[in-house]
């Protein structure tokens, strides 16, 4: 082995880490709310929604699962401004990340509201209460917390993938490790750094996740 | 700037080669690691069952893009270079490993029980008991999802332009950098991913299906 | 299915030592016997580095690439590269010497060697016409487009520090495109390249605004490779001399050879 480690450089720029991790963090909350708000909506149009919509909406997730997050970055950021949409990196981030994290968010949401047994909506119905009532007050909240799991998983997932909006000179922690690595020339203590804190964050949010579940849902169980 | 021709799509479509031999290989490689890790994952000892575990958190937790960094920068520091290509097919393999060994591992565990103590009540042995009993019917259980992955491996292997591998998605770029056309160009590119991934996708959804079926008595 | 596994082991094993090369050759006797070299060049930066019609690497710094190795009389195997990842590759062995539009500086002497200039660019500020920018403090408040690790992104940032929002990109061509569709103010790169993209985009009314600094490029090696150092050395001098940079350089730049003061 040829290389010597030097760590130290890392260390100095920790202010860039920090700042760094702090945006992935705050990129990936605020998507996550979004994308679980359209995923509502989105849901919805699919289960219950005229065929247009329900069309319309199951189009543009199947167009999002099957093209890669890479390519739908560049075309927002750099296809964009083409056609008169100019987003700088930051907006550009969070609007990529929100139109992708909603397409999977949907059909985890969709799940969740074809698993409620159709008998709650017919009670509901019986019982003299409004679609859209019963939508928001008997079948949401008994989905969400059916899927409650994967929504976390999906979160995780959301964070991970956050990496890429780097290339479009976000300012997450990707895009600090490339900028340490490009100053100091340690690109593989600065992968590493930045490796640790990703697998930190994503061990932590899974015991949390795991924990609030347990602690919210786990004396109800899982009834249908 | 030279304008967007037809010469530029055969162009695109070639690079696509490379995206589908990085995928096929990905897959390969990561199916032989992911067996591997799916057995270890079982395994009745604690070693193997706890290295497979750290495996598979290590690389679902954390960036593939990173990984494909430290692969790439890091093979030097062990004494061999790896050009771009080899790195992406060694870091998607790795990371399809950790994927595939837990998607594996659900499926050979969701086989149910009795089936493994029908095998034993039979008198077979292990090997025997898990190659002709169990993994026949994990390998069902385990088709849809594992389908479902490989879409995701197509669309990651966008993740090779990054670190410089003349995929589909980087002779997208290099094409945007001569034309200055990026909406119609990468628009192309995805159209292009779409066209690959669909079918695949289609083809897990109808799998799952017929696996539900099957499986309601 | 133990000895199975073993099989597949083997083979797995067998596949990546195939696969591995050697690690880059230090000295000229070792290239020579290799009789191929591995040189790391951009070709997003015209007319530095580009990709012709054939999609080849062509430009000035390949011809002088393409040059080195005649003299040396070995194979030329040239290793594209974006301008982030020029010392990476470097150091990690991949290449054996990048031509590159390297700025010469001391903090990259910390880590590598430079030959004698062999080339020179002017780092200039860009911007649209309508933007009032003079001189460097002007960039206070304003967004500015590099490429990372660049000289520019480096000056920039020691000279403006927080007074600036940098916004840094992964290659070349990603910073022109931003600042030609308004996502950054301005961008700090290489003046001619620019005067060419902008030339072949006038839609968006950009122009110089005023020069960071002339900047002086060496052949850049490994801290290392001194006797291959050398080496170069002495062909940049010879060929600086007998008038072959000289021809090279009007070619791509339709100028003469610009003063390159050798250290």
């Amino acid at each position: 082995m040829n290389y010597v480690f030097h760590f130290g450089d890392i260390w100095a720029a920790r202010d860039e880490f920090l700042s760094g991790t702090l945006y992935t963090l705050r990129l990936s909350a605020v998507s996550m709310v979004l994308s679980l708000i359209v995923a509502v909506f989105g849901a919805l149009a699919r289960t219950a929604g005229p065929r247009w919509l329900s069309i319309a909406v199951a189009s543009y997730v199947e167009f999002i699962r099957n093209t890669p997050f890479l390519v739908q970055i560049f075309v927002i950021f750099f296809g964009l401004p083409v056609i008169g949409l100019r987003l700088d990196a930051n907006t550009g981030a969070l609007v990529a990340m929100v139109l992708n994290g909603s397409a999977y968010t949907i059909e985890i949401v969709r799940a969740g509201i074809e698993s409620i047994d159709h008998g709650q909506a017919e009670a509901a119905r019986a019982l003299g209460l409004r679609s859209f009532v019963i939508f928001r007050k008997v079948i949401l909240p008994q989905a969400l917390r059916v899927v409650f799991a994967p929504l976390g998983s999906q979160f995780i997932l959301l964070m991970l993938n956050s990496s890429i909006v780097s290339v479009i000179s976000a300012d997450d922690l990707t895009s600090a490790a490339q900028d340490v690595q490009g100053r100091t020339f340690r690109s593989f203590e600065a992968y590493l750094a930045a490796i640790g804190v990703y697998l930190t964050l994503s061990l932590m949010f899974t015991a949390v996740f795991a924990g609030v579940h347990r602690v919210a849902f786990g004396a109800r169980g899982a009834r249908s | 700037m030279r304008a967007f021709s037809v010469s530029d799509v055969v162009f695109l479509i070639m690079a696509a080669r490379w995206t589908l031999l990085l995928s096929a290989f990905g897959f390969i490689g990561g199916g032989v690691l992911g067996l591997l890790i799916a057995l270890m994952r079982i395994s009745h000892s604690a070693v193997p069952r706890w290295i497979a575990i750290f495996y598979i958190r290590l690389f679902q937790g954390t960036p593939l893009l990173l990984q494909l960094f430290v692969v790439f920068f890091g093979a030097d520091m062990l004494g061999f270079g790896l050009g771009a290509y080899l790195s992406a097919l060694l870091g998607l393999s790795l990371n399809a490993g950790a994927f595939l060994g837990e998607i594996w591992r659900g499926s050979i565990q969701a086989v149910p029980k009795g089936q493994w103590e029908a095998a034993e009540a039979l008198g077979l042995p292990a090997y025997p008991r898990l190659l002709r009993v169990i993994f026949p019917q994990a390998l069902r259980i385990a088709l849809p999802p594992t389908v479902g992955f490989l879409v995701n491996l197509v669309k990651s292997t966008s993740l090779a332009a990054i670190i410089g591998f003349v995929e589909l998605t980087r002779a997208g770029q290099l094409l945007n950098n001569a034309t200055f056309r990026p909406f119609t160009i990468f628009g192309s590119v995805a159209l292009i991913y779409f066209i690959l991934c669909w079918p695949l996708s289609l083809a897990s959804q109808r799998l799952e299906a017929r696996l539900a079926r099957a499986y309601q008595r | 299915m133990r000895p199975f596994k073993l099989f597949v082991a083997a083979i797995l094993i067998m596949g990546a030592v195939l696969h591995i090369r050697p690690a880059a050759a230090q000295t000229v006797d070792e290239i020579i016997s290799r009789g191929s070299i591995n040189i790391g060049v951009l070709v997003d930066l015209p007319p530095y580095g580009i990709l012709n019609a054939q999609q080849e690497p062509d430009g000035y710094d390949i011809e002088v690439a393409k040059l080195l190795g005649k003299y040396m009389g070995v194979k030329v195997n040239l290793v594209q590269l974006t301008s982030p990842n020029r010392i990476p590759f470097l150091v990690t062995n991949k290449v054996d010497m990048i031509v590159a539009t390297f700025g010469i500086t001391p903090e990259r002497a910390k880590q590598v060697l430079f030959s004698i200039p062999y080339s020179a660019i002017e780092n200039v500020v860009f911007a649209p016409k309508s933007a009032h920018i003079e001189k460097i403090e002007d960039l206070k408040g304003k967004r500015v487009g590099v490429p990372r690790g660049t000289v520019q992104d480096v000056i920039l940032t020691q000279t403006l520090g927080s007074d600036v929002k940098m916004s840094r990109f992964d290659d070349d061509p990603s910073t022109y495109q931003a600042l030609l569709t308004g996502q950054v103010d301005a961008i700090a790169e290489t003046g001619l390249t620019g005067d060419t993209f902008f030339a072949a985009n006038p839609s968006g009314n950009i122009e110089r605004k005023f020069m960071l600094l002339r900047q002086p490029n060496g052949i850049t090696l490994r801290k290392d490779q001194w006797n291959l150092h050398q080496w170069v050395n002495t062909f940049i001098y010879f060929v600086k001399n007998n008038g072959e940079l000289s021809v090279i350089h009007q070619k791509w730049f339709h100028q003469d050879l610009p003063n390159l003061p050798v250290f």
